[in-house]
């Protein structure tokens, strides 16, 4: 598989109030194309610092960060970035934060209007094109915000525990839909979690991250374990039954347990 | 939480403001000096640009003086009498007004507002009325202050009054009825008894509304001291607002800006030294 | 509703009325027991004589005067105050250089009391409509300004980044991102602007002036008709409470997404 997205020597440092802290160390990663990326790591691990670094918000000091060959240096929608507390124009009705990405790339209105149809169906929010986001669900706005970016047919698509304040039934719908919505186009995905479990179903493969400075502690191949059928297309509450999918689930959550020290 | 750190703080920020910066632009390098001495640089570029407006247009000193002519004055008003006195005399009538009125708004908006919200039908009576008397601008009793009490200290003091006496009376009822009703229930069911649930639970978790609603109460009295004296203040040679109004009547424009910047330097220290007490009465919140 | 819900809302209304009725009758019996004099609070008869006189043309200015000067005067300051105010505001928080010089200079002018300026308005101006406006358009403006600067600021920033990631350039950021989402804190200021802008010119006209609802009150007082200051008093008050009411329907109409209902 040809390599998307790759990350060379990325270090990244914050001036805090109480001096400089050191989120990321030396990060060197390679991602696929069109490859399931699951991040997890302890609180402040520097995970979603990762995440903003990849999206362009900022650059790092040091190090690079390549998309297909060439260094990001500013936010696009070939890199959209999806937030856990979703992000939505509040004043904005569902079709229009889903024609914000459109018009403003210089789409022309009668393609906006055909692909804002295609990706409200995907999304299977029909018949709500004008509702302000108040008036939806988490659930509702989640796959609100993702078919935002998603419409701009990213290279990769960049969720930054995206399911986190949804509660865990909800998550659960959300973690199958996700899947369904990303097998339409496959972008590369770079999914941040604090759930094992999320990550274990979702992901080809899981990074853990080490405690600030974060650096890679290890890669665990989950399509190594799945074979060609991945999981992940199969029921949520059945999957998580499996005897392969607990193993590897308690050993992910042991090395991230290594890394959250006692005193946090 | 730890997630506050540094890195949730900086990673939204916009990109000219990046965490880490490697090359520093001039914009980034003025941002990292100490806010005061920008802040002081700047005040020092507009006096120099009121005192060349004022002397290269040849400006009349009684329209506007340039601004050493304003600080001289200040400076004279120390010790040369206006009226019934010199500056300390002025400042501290107005202060007296100021406190007079505000202390008859503390005494009756806190207990009231506490009462409201602790008996809901004394809301209920009191509520309409309050909507009545809402819209009426503080200076507009001024009239009727002069008609009760003769023009002089008394009238300005109610003017004072009642423009303090919202702010004090809303945010005392709204602190204790913001008062999350878990914490009572807590109490309630650790054995508090009324009394103790007023005195320990809910009046200490209302305190820093009531002290916000004691610094807004004190800020628009310190706004109708001055449009009292100015209005309602025929009685009375003294109080800053009297200055201003000195100024403008002897076409002494330093006189009339100088008082008025006493005036907003001497609010701003009002304001300062409440909002000191504030943080220390809500020293457990965040 | 409950029956407990309907019989608060009921007592509500009993005692409303009693307490506004209360004092209604305490007025009347007061007076015309001839406990007060009419100096101290006009009989309700004296009040009604009062409003005749005024909506007849009292002094032999016709009613219609005052309310033009009034309103005119405060509506022109206003206005001003907002031109300019807000698109400051804004530009002030969207740019740091802008911040630098102007801010030190507001925050300089800010702690003076708006009817500080009446002295200096009218060495300024004289006693005719630029001073009064001048007047209004210093006190409004502070409002504006502050709470345009605020709204701006205070621009969630994971909105900012998700319409960057989405492939917004500034000018959008600015437009279509900080601007909407710091109008209900923009409205609030503008709201907050109008009453002060009405106290204001009340004030004004007492100090100086020859029509307007000011010039009544003060009139009144001059000639010692308790009954005239009393009418003048309700009219601002009135007038005051319409106008608020006013602009909370337009507040609305502008924001339709803020609203508490939904239509399903």
């Amino acid at each position: 598989m040809q390599n998307d997205l790759s990350y060379e020597n990325v270090t990244m440092r914050f001036e805090g109030r109480s001096g400089a802290v050191q989120a990321l160390e030396r990060f060197d990663f390679q991602v696929s194309s069109s490859e399931f990326l699951v991040i997890v790591g302890p609180s402040g691990c520097g995970k979603s610092t990762l995440l903003h670094l990849t999206a362009g918000l900022y650059k790092p000091p040091t190090g690079r960060i390549l998309l297909g060959g060439s260094e990001i240096r500013e936010p696009g929608p070939d890199k959209a970035i999806v937030f856990q507390n979703f992000s939505l124009f509040p004043w904005k009705t569902v079709h229009d934060n889903i024609e914000f990405g459109l018009r403003i790339n210089g789409i022309p209105a009668a393609e906006r209007e055909e692909q804002i149809k295609r990706v409200i169906r995907l999304i299977g929010l029909d018949g709500f094109e004008n509702h302000y986001p108040r008036q939806l669900s988490g659930g509702m706005q989640q796959r609100v915000a993702i078919a935002r970016s998603f419409v701009l047919k990213p290279r990769t698509l960049l969720m930054d525990e995206p399911f986190a304040a949804l509660d865990a039934q909800n998550r659960q719908i959300m973690q199958e839909e996700l899947v369904r919505i990303w097998q339409t186009q496959r972008p590369t995905v770079l999914f941040i979690t604090h759930s094992v479990e999320e990550a274990v179903f979702l992901a080809d493969r899981v990074i853990v991250m080490t405690r600030r400075p974060g650096r890679v502690k290890e890669v665990i191949d989950i399509t190594q374990i799945t074979g060609e059928n991945h999981w992940r297309s199969d029921p949520f509450d059945e999957v998580i039954r499996r005897a392969e999918f607990q193993d590897v689930r308690s050993r992910i959550w042991g090395l991230v347990k290594s890394e959250i020290s006692v005193r946090n | 939480m730890a997630d506050g750190s540094a890195e949730a703080r900086a990673s939204h920020l916009p990109a000219e403001a990046a965490p880490a910066v490697i090359t520093r632009s001039l914009g980034d390098r003025i941002e990292a000096l100490p806010n005061a001495l920008r802040v002081g640089v700047m005040l020092f570029f507009w006096l120099v640009v009121w005192y060349g407006v004022v002397e290269l247009f040849g400006v009349s000193k009684d329209f506007l003086p340039n601004p050493i002519d304003v600080i001289s004055r200040i400076i004279r008003l120390a010790w040369e009498p206006i009226g019934a006195g010199a500056l300390l005399t002025h400042a501290w009538a107005s202060i007296v007004r100021l406190l007079w009125g505000f202390a008859a708004a503390i005494a009756i908006g806190v207990p009231l507002g506490l009462a409201m919200a602790y008996f809901r039908p004394l809301q209920w009576i009191v509520a309409p009325l309050f909507e009545l008397f809402r819209y009426i601008p503080p200076i507009a009793w001024a009239p009727f202050a002069m008609f009760w009490f003769g023009a002089g200290s008394s009238a300005q003091a109610y003017v004072i009054f009642t423009s303090s006496f919202a702010p004090i009376l809303i945010n005392t009822f709204r602190g204790v009825q913001l008062v999350d009703s878990r914490l009572i229930d807590a109490a309630r069911t650790l054995g508090a008894k009324s009394w103790t649930i007023l005195f320990e639970v809910a009046l200490p978790a209302a305190l820093p509304h009531v002290v916000t609603g004691l610094r807004i109460g004190l800020a628009t009295g310190w706004m109708a001291l001055i449009a009292a004296e100015i209005v309602a203040g025929t009685g009375s040679r003294d109080g800053l607002g009297y200055l201003i109004l000195q100024g403008q009547q002897q076409l002494h424009a330093d006189l009339t800006i100088g008082a008025m910047v006493l005036i907003g330097i001497l609010g701003s220290l009002i304001d300062l030294a409440i909002r000191t007490a504030e943080k220390r009465f809500a020293y457990w919140r965040d | 509703m409950n029956g407990a819900g309907r019989n608060n809302s009921l007592a509500r209304a009993m005692l409303g009325t009693i307490s506004v009725g209360s004092v209604l009758i305490a007025w009347w019996l007061a007076t015309s027991l001839e406990l007060v004099k009419p100096l101290i609070l006009p009989p309700p008869a004296d009040v009604w004589v009062g409003f005749l006189d005024i909506w007849h043309g009292y002094l032999n200015v016709p009613f219609w005067n005052h309310f033009l000067a009034s309103i005119s005067v405060m509506l022109g300051g206003y206005a001003m105050a907002i031109a300019i105010g807000v698109p400051l505001g804004i530009f002030m928080a969207w740019n740091r250089a802008v911040d630098w010089v102007v801010g030190p200079l507001l925050q300089i002018l800010r702690p003076i009391p708006p009817p500080a300026w009446i002295p200096l308005a009218i060495l300024w101006f004289g006693i005719g409509y630029a001073g009064k406006i001048f007047i209004v358009f210093i006190a409004a403006a502070v409002p504006c300004i502050l709470n345009s600067y605020l709204a701006i600021k205070q621009t969630p920033p994971e909105l900012l980044s998700s319409a960057r990631s989405l492939g917004a350039k500034p000018h959008t950021l600015l437009f279509e991102v900080a601007i909407p989402s710091g109008l209900p804190t923009i409205m609030t200021g503008l709201r907050i602007a109008l009453g002060i802008a009405w106290a204001s010119i009340v004030a004004a006209e007492l100090v100086v002036s020859l029509a307007g609802f000011g010039f009544l009150i003060m009139n009144g007082y001059r000639n010692l008709e308790s009954n005239i200051v009393f009418v003048g008093m309700a009219a601002v008050a009135l007038l005051g409470l319409l106008m608020n009411l006013v602009f909370l329907r337009i507040e609305r109409a502008l924001l339709p997404w803020r609203e508490d209902q939904d239509n399903g």
